[in-house]
């Protein structure tokens, strides 16, 4: 395989023909670089819209209320619906799998003050399920306790953001500090990171009955989340059905009125996103595939008209001595090398392109592209074999013209 | 060196069967320049084609320098072709992107010559068509008498025994001519048998016997039946 003077000869072709050789390796290296940028930039979509997953438990079920629509049993819609702790418990007692949940009460832009610094933040009212189900990261410390809920005590777990703006470079560890929270001095138990959200990383997180005791009357609760643990699809979609007809019922609300109480089932929501990423890789598979095709197609023409093009060169290589065999071997040898020179150099363009670029699209739905390595290099491989077969054909039909034909004329 | 025998050949054309050559008998000896003379469609191109072995023939004998051409498998009629036989064309057929030592070079490649060796061969060679200093011409840029000069030290880098040219000045004005076909006796006159195809008759007349071919055979031999 390795014979240096045939690589000589077809180094020397390939230099001596700069044009042939630049249309050439451009459609092979533009294939190839279309390829991996398109994938790359399919997977950076697909991780985007991951990443916006680690959000919450995608096992969860989000229960709230709001104002009605419809009439019903003598009562006028725009009736605003409210959920308090008994009705949080009877929610509970109803479902199939009560083990993990939170209630939560959020209030917005509340002041909070600690060293001197002050920002406005929300605080929110949570159980100790509320970690598993919104995905926190605790970061340090620890996180709301049952203790902590059922003596409403006064801590806080905060987010990063509120870390930042109120104790760095104070030196001071928040863990065991305090914050005045509307007047009253909070003790930090914990920090938290919410990777899935920039927005819950501005939330102070509470135990629910503090939370609670601001409200003028009762034991309002915003939402209840439950998990539905190990449950398949179809179970979750009963539970949400059967959970939001229990608390129509008891809240006398219309059995149609999506509204003013609302089940959301994250199992259905992924399985959507799941069905859109599915979607994703049919369509970056699809360019992918035509893209191959496409420059294998440009190819095949390419080596076509090359060998027509060297003809009277076969012609007068075989007059002087050359055999058959030895022309086909030097044209494929030369075209493949050729092709998968130029692939590489498509390939690591590409991965540049995605490596120092696409960083720079700074986009919620767009996270670390990859560049799928064993797809890019079998779709080079298809491409150098489709360059090998295309030029054989019109190689093995120049090298059986009889010399003297080919020379004949300019 | 080169001994014809009852040679014939016919193309297939369609259903139709069209024989070009209808028994060529003829003898060419070592150090002979020979032309070949006819008009178009008189077989001499097919006639050159099978002495080059650049095509085969249907029945006959073919025996150059005393070894017989008959039924080559395309390796060895390659081989032959390299070793035996030097072709100078009409259009020169250089290969245009090589530069005149890498042409001259070139069939010294296929008998796998190393590559310093073809190159002070080809520098030899282009000493004695005096182009030394065109050696790393490009045929571009070169006229086309040297050009051809050109061709002619590539027919003779591998050492051939014959020397088969085909209209060899039929690109060419007169005065170059003169030049070419001056350069051709030289070599002759060295000891290289030469068949050269051609219409001019003064080409014809500068060589030592003419073969004049007629219908597919030789004009005044007995027809075979």
């Amino acid at each position: 395989m390795f014979d240096r003077e045939k690589w000589l000869e077809i180094a020397h072709t390939v230099v001596s023909n700069p044009l042939r050789t630049v249309l050439t390796g451009l459609s092979v290296a533009l294939g190839i670089f279309i390829l991996v940028v398109m994938q790359g930039l399919g997977f950076g979509l697909e991780n985007g819209v991951k990443a916006q997953f680690q959000d919450d438990a995608t096992n969860s079920l989000w229960i709230s209320t709001m104002r009605t629509q419809l009439a019903y049993k003598g009562y006028k819609p725009n009736r605003s619906i409210n959920m308090d702790n008994d009705d949080a418990d009877a929610l509970l007692d109803h479902a199939d799998n009560p083990d993990v949940y939170s209630r939560r009460l959020t209030l917005w832009g509340s002041r909070i003050a600690a060293n001197g610094k002050e920002g406005s933040f929300s605080i929110r009212g949570v159980d100790p399920g509320h970690l598993e189900l919104e995905q926190t990261t605790l970061v340090s410390g620890r996180y709301i306790s049952d203790r902590d809920v059922a003596e409403k005590r006064k801590v806080a777990v905060i987010g990063e953001q509120i870390r930042k703006e109120l104790f760095a470079g104070t030196g001071v560890e928040p863990v065991g500090s305090y914050i005045r929270l509307r007047g009253v001095l909070f003790r930090v138990v914990g920090t938290f990171n919410d990777e899935g959200s920039r927005w819950e990383n501005q939330v102070a997180y509470l135990p629910l009955s503090t939370v609670q005791s601001y409200s003028r009357a009762g034991e309002p609760v915003d939402q209840l989340i439950l998990s539905t643990g190990e449950m398949d699809l179809a179970s979750t979609t009963d539970q949400t059905a059967s959970l939001a007809a229990f608390l129509r019922t008891r809240k006398s609300v219309h059995p149609d009125d999506d509204s003013a109480v609302e089940v959301r089932n994250n199992n259905e929501n992924f399985a959507q996103f799941q069905s859109i990423f599915d979607g994703i890789r049919l369509f970056i598979w699809g360019i992918g595939i035509m893209t191959l095709l496409a420059g294998a197609v440009g190819v095949a023409n390419i080596m076509a008209i090359v060998v027509k093009e060297r003809t009277k060169e076969i012609g007068i290589r075989k007059a002087i001595g050359a055999t058959s065999a030895s022309l086909v071997g030097l044209i494929v040898q030369e075209s493949v090398s050729l092709m998968f020179v130029s692939g590489l150099v498509g390939l690591i363009a590409g991965v540049w392109t995605l490596e120092f670029v696409a960083p720079q699209v700074d986009h919620e739905f767009f996270q670390s592209p990859e560049v799928n390595f064993r797809l890019t290099l079998s779709a080079l491989g298809i491409l150098v074999l489709a360059g090998a077969l295309s030029g054989l054909g019109p190689a093995l039909r120049a090298v059986s013209i009889r010399p003297v034909e080919a020379l004949k004329d300019e | 060196m080169i001994e014809l025998s009852d040679l014939r050949k016919s193309y297939r054309n369609g259903a139709r069967e069209l024989e070009v050559l209808k028994g060529i008998t003829a003898q060419v000896d070592g150090g002979e320049l020979v032309a070949i003379m006819g008009s178009s469609g008189s077989g001499k191109s097919t006639l050159l084609n099978v002495l080059g072995l650049l095509d085969g023939f249907d029945h006959g004998s073919y025996r150059l320098g005393g070894q017989d051409m008959g039924g080559l498998s395309e390796r060895q009629a390659a081989r032959y072709r390299s070793t035996f036989l030097g072709f100078v064309f009409q259009s020169f057929n250089l290969i245009n992107f090589k530069t005149a030592v890498d042409n001259v070079a070139l069939p010294l490649y296929y008998q796998k010559v190393p590559r310093r060796e073809r190159n002070a061969r080809a520098m030899e060679l282009l000493e004695r068509v005096g182009l030394t200093e065109h050696a790393m011409h490009l045929p571009s840029e070169m006229s086309g008498g040297q050009r051809q000069r050109v061709a002619i030290a590539r027919a003779l880098v591998a050492n051939p025994r014959v020397i088969l040219a085909d209209e060899p000045t039929g690109a060419l004005d007169s005065v170059t001519s003169e030049d070419v076909m001056a350069l051709l006796q030289s070599l002759n006159a060295e000891g290289m048998t030469m068949v050269v195809v051609t219409h001019e008759q003064e080409i014809a007349d500068a060589c030592h016997r003419t073969i004049r071919l007629k219908d597919g055979l030789i004009e005044g031999a007995p027809a075979h039946v």
